[in-house]
């Protein structure tokens, strides 16, 4: 109950600063650029910008959407709800997944793709690890150039192996590596079952991470640990 | 003027604490090295592994747009962001009633580091160009890669009021930048839709080598900046 209180809590946090009416815009502009392209580079093309944009989305506003919950005091009043760590992660790894699915469907309808469900399916999993990558670096941030700059390793560390590994320039062990096993997923490529167990575990891995910087940030609210 | 400096000195302490202000002013020198060593590099493989004659050359001048932007993009967008934080922690209305006022703080946030990236693009560019541009071009692509920085940043505080919407604000301040490359791939007369964008006129200066179309740029860039700081100025 209290999972689906901040997941609604969240999508509307998410629409009252402009999130939707953002992705409306890029959307549009995303079909228009596939629409423009080549009949042979869409498939290739819908997956990178599916890839970098609605699917890492977690990334590059987490910094700022936990800022903004710090200066509006939301997180102290978090800290000393019944919320557990936890749920406010999931809470937000499920709304911003729901926004990148959605916005994943179109590019995916706009490019003509025919593996859709596992293109899907590929978008949930990259978004989940992007979203649990910017909440534990926007855990411990005081600014958004902070943030911005902490975010930059783990964007090269994402996004070069995987469209690398898009256009099949990687050597063969990389295919386990979890982003990669993504891209497979939303370009359209089958993935083994360990590749999908090494996406599971680091999910996990970053699931704990995130939930023990998240009860660091909540301890240090107020100016002094609780 | 000391009030201006006294701000802007401010804000490069907050940078120095950040990490960000050193970011800033080396980030040019590897993206530079990217642009011109890297960049052909790629060109050589891809050529090779697709047998054809050129992939990415055709598109060197739209390079040197891009790299003429760069510094004046980061420079302005960490201030946008800076001045964000202010907004939203209330310092910023502090500031205005100070000696500072509005228009000062407006040239401490990003008239001094749109100043800033103007010299240091004229410095790199030429080091770093991947295609032959005269002096003249060199010099007008600076300036108007120097006023596309402060339109970015213009955008994401007038149209943002808290950190969340400046961040979507930024990512859609950004594409305005890639006004320039319209003219490399859209040669029919559809392209003029996008001829309100400062960076359009600035691809088809570089594209046609033409400093002529470097005045639309600018006076683009001039309705802009004055819309964008009216905008801003009774906002706050």
């Amino acid at each position: 109950m209290k999972l689906k209180h901040l997941f609604f809590m969240d999508m509307r946090f998410q629409a009252k600063y402009g999130f939707y009416f953002l992705y409306a815009v890029l959307t549009v502009l995303y079909v228009a650029i596939l629409h423009a392209l080549p009949r042979n580079w869409t498939e290739n093309a819908a997956a990178i910008l599916i890839f970098s944009d609605p699917a890492s989305m977690g990334l590059f506003f987490m910094g700022a959407i936990v800022l903004l919950e710090k200066s509006q005091h939301t997180i102290c009043a978090l800290a000393v709800s019944p919320v557990r760590a936890a749920e406010y992660i999931l809470a937000k790894t499920a709304s911003l997944s729901a926004v990148s699915l959605v916005v994943a469907a179109v590019l995916l309808s706009a490019a003509g793709a025919e593996h859709f469900r596992p293109a899907l399916l590929g978008t949930f999993l990259s978004s989940v690890l992007f979203t649990l990558c910017g909440i534990i670096a926007a855990a411990k941030t005081a600014s958004l150039n902070q943030f911005i700059l902490r975010t930059v390793p783990v964007e090269i560390v994402c996004f070069v192996p995987a469209i690398l590994h898009l256009f099949q320039v990687t050597p063969a062990w990389l295919r386990y590596y979890p982003m990669n096993v993504c891209m497979d997923m939303i370009s359209g490529h089958s993935v083994s079952a360990i590749g999908i167990f090494s996406v599971m575990a680091a999910a996990a891995v970053l699931f704990v991470f995130s939930k023990y910087r998240v009860l660091k940030m909540w301890d240090s609210m107020g100016g002094a640990n609780l | 003027m000391k009030a201006i400096r006294a701000s802007f000195f401010q804000m490069t302490m907050i940078l120095r604490r950040d990490m960000m202000l050193f970011v800033c002013c080396l980030a040019p020198i590897p993206a530079g090295f990217f642009f011109r060593f890297a960049i052909p590099f790629l060109e050589s493989l891809l050529t090779e592994g697709f047998h054809r004659e050129a992939i990415l050359s055709p598109y060197y001048k739209l390079m040197d747009i891009l790299f003429a932007v760069l510094s004046p993009a980061l420079f302005c967008f960490v201030s946008a962001m800076v001045s964000l934080e202010e907004a939203d922690e209330k310092t910023a209305v502090y500031l205005f009633v100070t000696p500072l006022t509005k228009t000062g703080y407006l040239a401490a946030r990003f008239g001094l580091p749109s100043a800033a990236a103007f010299f240091a693009t004229c410095l790199l560019l030429p080091v770093f160009k991947l295609t032959a541009l005269s002096p003249l071009i060199l010099f007008l692509l600076a300036a108007g890669g120097a006023l596309q920085g402060m339109i970015v940043a213009l955008l994401v505080i007038t149209i943002s009021s808290n950190k969340l919407e400046g961040m979507a604000a930024a990512k859609l301040s950004m594409l305005t930048i890639f006004g320039a490359a319209i003219p490399f791939f859209l040669r029919s007369n559809l392209q003029y839709f996008l001829s309100p964008l400062p960076a359009f006129w600035i691809g088809k200066t570089v594209l046609q080598d033409s400093p002529l179309f470097m005045l639309p740029a600018l006076v683009l860039s001039a309705l802009w900046i004055c819309v964008l700081l009216k905008g801003y100025l009774r906002k706050a």
